[in-house]
């Protein structure tokens, strides 16, 4: 368990410096705070005010420390833009978020796997091509345009689907697709690629000679081998998961984090925009954390007795 | 271990085989397919295993030993290699014939085989008693708590140290002849007929050696077991075998019980084999080696596939294959010129 420790403290390492990489890259990238708030004829007098009042004229490493003591005493604070308090903008769209992501996840897995198997096992068959050719597509095409262009096909040709919204199973239907798409895509070959890798181990010649049945040896123990690299591509799936979200959110209108975040950085909202930067490089630091533990979980040469 | 140091401590015995053969190889030939086109990798191969004998066939690598085997249990990599011809006879069933199913259900309940890389031979993922265990449940209608007692008792058996402690273990867990035992106890957990052993010693340290064959070998006789060992290590047949049968290039080129095998081996090829051999008790000034190489599958001479490398080779054996066959004292061998062997 000593690894996992290492990791553990690798990834508040990573949570800390990021965090001050989002602060500072927030407020160097110009564009002005107070544009949301004061009308368009207010003075530069005014304007230097209301920044004064926001703490925005302190050095940054000033505000880093208020802001990061003002986090750990529990007071997330408000937005500027509307002063809608930050913990109430994490729990209803952090839910709508975690509905989103999660559906995207159990896909890329439930449809990923399955298929990848299905092309191993029937190698440089139709089905192989087919699957194949389908999962280069899935990671060629870019997922903004494969939401244009299923919100297109289905939503407005066929109409079986809402083009937009949130929360209802036939809303979430388009967006967790897309947004599974590419880890779909990648599972599916990862998949394949480890099944095949397996069963040509001696291994699988040994559980044959002890009359095991082709079902447990490919099924059980072929498959449990191949587990374990899609198991480490897990935690990674969620790191681009969450890149993506901001994209898919956007452009199917469902209101979670991603779309929060995207608004904010438009409207230079700083307390939204860093408070949610941070909540997206926790969940994918805490995704590439699970594929360690998950890989040595799955992986008995790696567990420390 | 050397054959004459092996040997002394074997009592010498060549027990002539009688009755009928447990299993018989008839005519087998095993082709690979490369590049679409088609070699021979075993030719013409018959083999016989009696009831509670020692079978070693040998040869150098790439001779089709492990084929032969692989082509018993009917576990070749198909494609590219598989058999075309031969019948290869089980308690007069030919295997060759049976369903899938039925195939199944002999490996390892009947005959059964164990592999050369006991590291790589075993299921990386899985603890050593859910293996055996399920190879013993998909054979027997036994509870999960049985079998897992009958794994412990054959890693028991075959002198695993701590054994129920390693039922848990992984593979990784265990060194090479820990791994090579736990191999042997999952081949003969259900008492088969036949263990087929294809090198079984070749990748462990010399030490180690000695024990797992000791321990095979014990083993073979605590369960009047026939054994089908594959090596090239002469020091091991001197030691263990009843029958030898000696392999060049996909063929059986001699077969005689052990003792007159050393000591009037009749192929130029086995005479090479054993002036090759170093031996602790004659001073030579020189081991002798063979000159040449095995000719690849789709080099091979049309004569005799020794012809090449052979010091007595006359004409006939350039143009004309020999056939296996007995010669006026009984002795089987493939060789139209055969010479009295001089150490």
């Amino acid at each position: 368990m000593k690894t996992l420790a290492a990791r553990t403290v690798y990834m508040v390492v990573v949570l800390v410096l990021s965090s001050i990489a989002v602060f500072y890259a927030i407020r160097l990238s110009g564009g002005d705070a107070t544009a949301a708030r004061l009308p368009a004829s207010a003075t530069y007098e005014q304007r230097e005010a209301f920044k004064d009042q926001l703490g925005l004229n302190d050095p940054i490493y000033e505000q880093y420390f208020n802001y990061i003591g003002r986090v750990f005493s529990g007071d997330l604070g408000t937005s500027l833009t509307n002063n809608a308090q930050i913990s109430d903008l994490l729990l209803t769209h952090g839910r709508n978020s975690l509905i989103l992501g999660a559906a995207a996840f159990v896909l890329v897995f439930a449809i990923g796997i399955p298929l990848g198997m299905l092309a191993s096992l029937r190698r440089n068959s139709w089905w192989d091509g087919g699957i194949m050719t389908f999962s280069v597509a899935g990671m060629a095409v870019p997922n903004f345009w494969l939401a244009l262009l299923a919100v297109w096909l289905f939503a407005s040709v066929l109409g079986w689907f809402p083009s937009a919204g949130c929360c209802s199973p036939r809303q979430l239907a388009l967006p967790a697709v897309v947004l599974a798409m590419e880890g779909i895509a990648l599972t599916v070959r990862m998949t394949r690629s480890a099944m095949l890798e397996n069963l040509n181990q001696d291994f699988v010649r040994t559980l044959r000679a002890g009359g095991l049945s082709e079902s447990s040896v490919v099924g059980r123990h072929v498959f449990r081998n191949a587990l374990v690299p899609i198991v480490s591509l897990a935690g990674l799936r969620i790191g681009q998961i969450v890149g993506y979200a901001l994209v898919v959110e956007t452009i199917f209108g469902w209101p979670g984090l991603g779309q929060v975040l995207v608004n904010a950085v438009l409207r230079r909202d700083y307390p939204v925009a860093q408070f949610f930067s941070l909540v997206l490089v926790t969940i994918v630091l805490l995704g590439n954390w699970l594929a360690d533990v998950g890989y040595t979980v799955v992986n008995p040469r790696l567990r420390k007795a | 271990m050397t054959a004459s140091a092996a040997r002394s401590v074997e009592t010498a015995s060549a027990p002539a085989p009688d009755g009928s053969p447990l299993l018989s190889v008839r005519g087998l030939r095993t082709t690979v397919t490369t590049g679409g086109e088609t070699f021979d990798v075993v030719r013409d191969l018959s083999l016989d295993i009696y009831p509670n004998e020692i079978m070693c066939l040998v040869g150098e690598s790439g001779c089709g030993k492990s084929i032969t085997a692989l082509s018993i249990m009917r576990l070749l990599p198909t494609p590219p290699v598989r058999v075309r011809e031969g019948e290869i006879l089980f308690k007069g069933r030919d295997l060759l014939r049976l369903k899938n199913r039925r195939m199944r259900r002999l490996r390892s309940d009947s005959i059964s085989m164990i592999f050369q890389d006991p590291l790589t031979s075993l299921d990386p993922v899985f603890t050593v008693g859910d293996v055996i265990a399920e190879v013993i449940r998909s054979h027997r209608k036994v509870k999960g708590s049985e079998a897992r007692r009958m794994a412990g008792e054959v890693l028991t058996k075959v002198g695993l140290p701590d054994p129920i402690t390693r039922l848990d273990s992984y593979p990784h867990e265990l060194s090479g002849g820990m791994r090579q035992r736990v191999m042997i106890a999952m081949a003969l957990v259900l008492d088969p007929d036949i263990l087929i052993a294809d090198e079984p010693t070749t990748a462990l340290d010399v030490t180690v050696q000695a024990q797992i064959l000791d321990q095979l070998i014990n083993e073979q006789r605590r369960r009047n077991m026939s054994m089908l060992l594959i090596t090239h290590d002469l020091a091991v047949v001197a030691a263990v075998a009843d029958r030898v049968a000696v392999m060049y290039a996909g063929e059986i080129v001699e077969e005689a019980p052990v003792d007159e095998l050393f000591e009037n081996p009749r192929h130029p090829y086995t005479q090479g084999l054993l002036r090759a051999l170093p031996q602790v008790s004659i001073k030579r000034e020189r081991l002798v080696p063979i000159p040449g190489l095995v000719p690849p599958p789709q080099l091979m001479p049309p004569g005799c596939r020794f012809a090449p490398r052979c010091s007595y080779a006359v004409d006939r054996c350039w143009t004309e294959h020999p056939e296996l066959a007995d010669d006026p004292e009984g002795r089987t061998f493939r060789c139209f010129n055969p010479q009295p062997f001089t150490a």
